[in-house]
C-alpha cells in the first residue's frame, strides 16, 4: 500500500544490484568512484612498461624478456664488455641525447620567451595569423617535419651538412613552440599591472622587464625549460633524419637498431639512465618552481588563485 | 623627474577611442594643487580612461595634459611625476612590502641609507612597520590598500592618481578608509585624483567632483552644489534618491518659477534655472514631499492625487512609493518621528511637491555650458591650424554621439 513510498524496483536480485551500483555512481554526493578508477587504470597502464623496461636493465641474464635473476649492477658499469660503462657506442649515444637535450633547451627556451613576449604585445593587425602560426610546429607531424628539414638542409640551406648542428636546429625549431605557448599562458595570466605599475613608480621598460617580469614569468620559463629537455632527449625522428651517421646517434636511435639486431639488457640500463635524468630534472623544476612562486601562495592553500591561472602548474 | 613640485593638473579637449567606442569625448578639467578631486560616474564612462591618459599609460587622440604648466602628453609613464594607487594595487607579489614601497625610492639615484629612511617613513605613514617583510599575498586586503597607497605616496609624487582604490573592500573598512585618506591628503598636501563609482565616496572625501557619463563631464562642482543643485537629469538620477518625471516646461511665470506640465498638472518649480522651455525632467527629492490625506486641504497648488502602491519600514524613516494620476510614481520618504501620519498600501493620497523644492532639469545638456571658462579664453589663443583640427574633432565626436543615440 505504500508504493509511493517505496522506489527501489523489484524485479529479481540482478536488478537491485544494478540499482545499488548505479545508485553508488550517481550519487552527487559521494566520491567520484568510477572516474577515480578509471584515472587510477590509466596510471597503472602508462607505468607498468616503464617498470618492465626498468625491471630487465636489473636482469642477470642476456635476455631482455625472460627473467633470470637479479644484478644490481652488471648491466650499468659491472659487465666488462656490455655494460653502459664499457659500451662506448652507448655512451657516445648517451653523450649525444644529453649534448641536444642541453643545447637545445639553452636555445630554444630565450628565443621562445622572446617570441612570448612579442605576441602578447602585438597589437593589430596580424596578431591572430602570427598566434597561429606558432602552433604550426605542433600540429605537423614529426615525420613531416624530419623530412622537410632534411630536405631543405639539403638542397636550400646546402652550408648546414647532417651533423650535431643540423641535429640542433631541427629539434630547437621544433620545440620553440612549447616554450611559446607556456611562456606565453603565464604572460597572460600576468596581464598588464605590473609593468604598468613598474612603469608608474619610474622603472624603465628594461627595468620594469628584468625586476618585475622576469622574476614572475621565470616559474613559465622552467617548465618549458623542462619540457623542452624532455621532449628533445627523446626525439627520434629529427635526430635520426640530420644524423651523420654513428657519431650522432642518440639514445633512441641506437635502442632502435639495437632491438633489431641482438638486444642486451644494457639497452634498457641506458634507457633507464634517461628516465632517471628526466626524473632529476622534473624533481628540480618542481622544487625549483615551488621556491619561486612561495610568494604567491596564500598560507593553508595548495595554490592561490594567481598560480591557478597559468597554463601550466606542477600542483 | 620634478618631484615635490606643486601638482596643479589641467586637461585640455583630451579625448581618446578605442576602434569604434568613444571613451572619452573632449574633456576639460582644471585641478588646483592640493586638492582632492574626484571622477565620478557608472562603469564605461570614461574616468578610468581619462586617469590612466594622465598617469600615461594611454595616449591621448587629441588635446593636451598640462602638470604645473608642462604638457605632459608625450612623456612616458616613469617620466611623469604622478603615482597611482591601482584598483587592485597591482603589488609585487615576488618582493615583501618594504621591497615594494622601496621599488620606485630604488629606481632614482638614491643613497640606500635613504631609501631605508624614506620606505620606513612611508610604512609608519600608513601604520605598517611591522609588516615590512611579508609577502603582499600574506597581509589583508585593507592592508595591501596601505601598502599600495605607501608605494605611490614615497616618491613624494606631485600628484596621486586614485582608481577605484577602496572597490575591493567591504563596506565597513571602506568607510573607515575613506576617513582615513582624507586626513592622510590633508596632511601629505598632495593632490589627489580619485575614480570611483560610488557617490558616497565622492561625497565625503572630495573638494569638488566631476560627474561623468558616456565619456563627457556631466557637471563639476562642490559635493554640495552636485547633491544640491544636479544641472542634468543624469547627474540627478547618479547621486542618489531623486524623483524624476518627464514633463514639458513652459518658461517663467510672473514670480520667476518655471511652469511645467507633469501629465495633465501644471506644476511650478523654484530651484534652479527657471526659463527652461521644452521637454526636461522634474526632480524632487524624496524627503521633500508631503503626503495628505485627500479633502484635508483646499489649496490645488502643485498637488497631484496619487495611490499608496508600497510601503517600506527602514527604521529611521517609512519609504512610500506613491503612483501619481499624472502616470508616474515617486518616492516619498516620511522620517520616523513617532508620531507621523501612516498610510496604508492602496489608499488614496494628495503629494503636495513645494515649489521649492522642485527643480526642472532640460533634457540635453546645452555642452559649451558646462566646458570652464578658462578653456574657452585659452581656445580664442590658438593659431588658426589649431583650431581647425579641434574642430574636425568634435565634428567627428558628435557623428559619433548621434550614432551612440540612434543605438539606445
Amino acid at each position: 500500500m505504500n508504493t509511493i513510498v517505496d522506489t527501489a524496483p523489484r524485479r529479481g536480485l540482478l536488478a537491485a544490484i544494478l540499482y545499488r551500483l548505479t545508485a553508488l555512481v550517481r550519487n552527487p554526493h559521494g566520491k567520484p568512484r568510477a572516474l577515480m578508477t578509471i584515472t587510477w587504470l590509466y596510471m597503472i597502464w602508462t607505468i607498468v612498461p616503464v617498470v618492465v623496461a626498468i625491471m630487465f636493465s636489473f636482469n642477470d641474464g642476456r635476455s631482455i624478456s625472460v627473467w633470470q635473476g637479479f644484478d644490481a649492477t652488471r648491466w650499468y658499469w659491472g659487465d666488462p664488455v656490455h655494460s653502459v660503462l664499457h659500451d662506448a657506442g652507448l655512451q657516445s649515444a648517451l653523450w649525444q641525447s644529453l649534448k641536444l637535450a642541453g643545447l637545445d633547451m639553452l636555445i630554444a627556451t630565450p628565443i621562445g620567451v622572446l617570441l612570448a613576449l612579442g605576441l602578447a604585445r602585438w597589437r593589430g593587425y596580424g596578431k591572430r595569423p602570427a598566434n597561429f602560426l606558432m602552433l604550426f610546429p605542433l600540429i605537423t607531424p614529426e615525420i613531416v617535419m624530419g623530412v622537410s628539414l632534411y630536405l631543405v638542409f639539403q638542397y636550400v640551406y646546402v652550408f648546414i651538412n647532417p651533423s650535431t648542428t643540423a641535429q640542433v636546429i631541427g629539434q630547437v625549431t621544433f620545440s620553440i613552440s612549447y616554450v611559446v605557448i607556456v611562456v606565453r599562458g603565464r604572460l597572460m595570466s600576468i596581464g598588464a599591472q605590473y609593468e604598468e605599475a613598474a612603469a608608474d613608480l619610474g622603472a624603465s621598460s628594461w627595468d620594469s622587464l628584468r625586476l618585475v617580469l622576469f622574476p614572475l614569468m621565470l616559474p613559465a620559463i622552467l617548465a618549458s625549460m623542462m619540457i623542452v629537455f624532455a621532449i628533445s632527449i627523446d626525439n627520434f625522428v629529427i635526430a635520426q633524419w640530420l644524423s651523420c651517421g654513428a657519431g650522432c646517434d642518440t639514445v633512441p636511435i641506437k635502442v632502435y637498431s639495437a632491438t633489431r639486431s641482438a638486444p642486451l639488457p644494457s639497452i634498457n640500463a641506458v634507457a633507464a639512465i634517461m628516465v632517471y635524468l628526466t626524473l632529476g630534472a622534473v624533481i628540480l623544476a618542481f622544487v625549483l618552481y615551488r621556491l619561486l612562486t612561495r610568494g604567491e601562495r596564500v598560507k593553508g592553500q595548495a595554490g592561490g588563485d594567481f598560480t591557478k591561472m597559468g597554463s601550466v602548474d606542477f600542483n | 623627474m620634478t618631484q615635490g613640485t606643486n601638482g596643479s593638473i589641467q586637461l585640455r579637449d583630451i579625448s581618446k577611442r578605442f576602434g569604434d567606442h568613444i571613451a572619452v569625448d573632449g574633456i576639460n578639467m582644471d585641478i588646483p594643487s592640493g586638492e582632492f578631486f574626484s571622477m565620478l560616474g557608472p562603469s564605461g564612462c570614461g574616468k578610468t580612461t581619462t586617469l590612466r591618459m594622465i598617469a600615461g599609460f594611454e595616449q591621448p587622440d587629441t588635446g593636451s595634459i598640462v602638470l604645473d604648466g608642462q604638457d605632459m602628453v608625450h612623456s612616458p609613464p616613469h617620466k611623469r611625476p604622478v603615482n597611482t594607487v591601482f584598483q587592485n594595487y597591482a603589488l609585487f607579489p615576488h618582493l615583501n612590502v618594504f621591497d615594494n614601497v622601496a621599488f620606485g625610492l630604488r629606481r632614482g639615484r638614491i643613497s640606500k641609507d635613504e631609501v631605508n629612511r624614506r620606505a620606513n617613513e612611508a610604512l609608519e605613514l600608513v601604520m605598517l612597520s611591522d609588516l615590512g617583510d611579508r609577502r603582499p599575498s600574506e597581509l589583508s586586503g585593507g592592508q595591501q590598500q596601505r601598502v599600495a597607497l605607501a608605494r605611490a605616496l614615497v616618491l613624494k609624487p606631485a600628484g596621486l592618481l586614485l582608481d577605484e582604490p577602496l572597490g575591493a573592500l567591504d563596506a565597513k573598512l571602506r568607510r573607515q578608509l575613506q576617513i582615513e585618506l582624507k586626513a592622510l591628503q590633508e596632511r601629505v598636501g598632495i593632490t589627489f585624483i580619485y575614480v570611483t563609482h560610488d557617490q558616497d565616496e565622492a561625497l565625503t572625501m572630495s573638494d569638488r567632483i566631476a560627474v561623468m557619463n558616456e565619456g563627457q563631464v556631466e557637471q563639476m562642482g562642490s559635493p554640495q552644489e552636485i547633491y544640491e543643485a544636479p544641472e542634468t537629469a543624469f547627474v540627478a538620477d547618479f547621486l542618489g534618491a531623486s524623483n524624476l518625471m518627464d514633463g514639458v516646461a513652459h518658461g517663467r511665470d510672473g514670480n520667476g518659477r518655471c511652469q511645467v506640465t507633469v501629465g495633465d498638472h501644471e506644476l511650478l518649480a523654484a530651484l534652479g534655472q527657471s526659463d527652461v522651455n521644452g521637454p526636461g525632467k522634474v526632480t524632487i527629492r524624496p524627503e521633500r514631499v508631503q503626503l495628505e490625506r485627500p479633502g484635508t486641504s483646499d489649496h490645488h497648488e502643485n498637488r497631484i492625487d496619487g495611490e499608496v502602491e508600497r510601503s517600506i519600514y527602514i527604521g529611521s524613516a517609512f519609504q512610500l512609493i506613491v503612483r501619481l494620476d499624472a502616470g508616474c510614481t515617486i518616492e516619498v520618504e516620511i522620517q520616523n518621528s513617532g508620531c507621523q501620519e501612516t498610510f496604508e498600501i492602496g489608499s488614496r493620497v494628495v503629494a503636495y511637491l513645494p515649489p521649492d523644492a522642485l527643480r526642472v532639469l532640460p533634457e540635453k545638456r546645452d555642452r559649451s555650458q558646462a566646458a570652464p571658462a578658462v578653456a574657452r579664453a585659452s581656445d580664442r589663443e590658438r593659431t588658426g591650424q589649431r583650431e581647425e583640427t579641434t574642430e574636425s574633432s568634435t565634428e567627428n565626436t558628435d557623428t559619433g554621439r548621434t550614432a551612440r543615440q540612434a543605438q539606445a
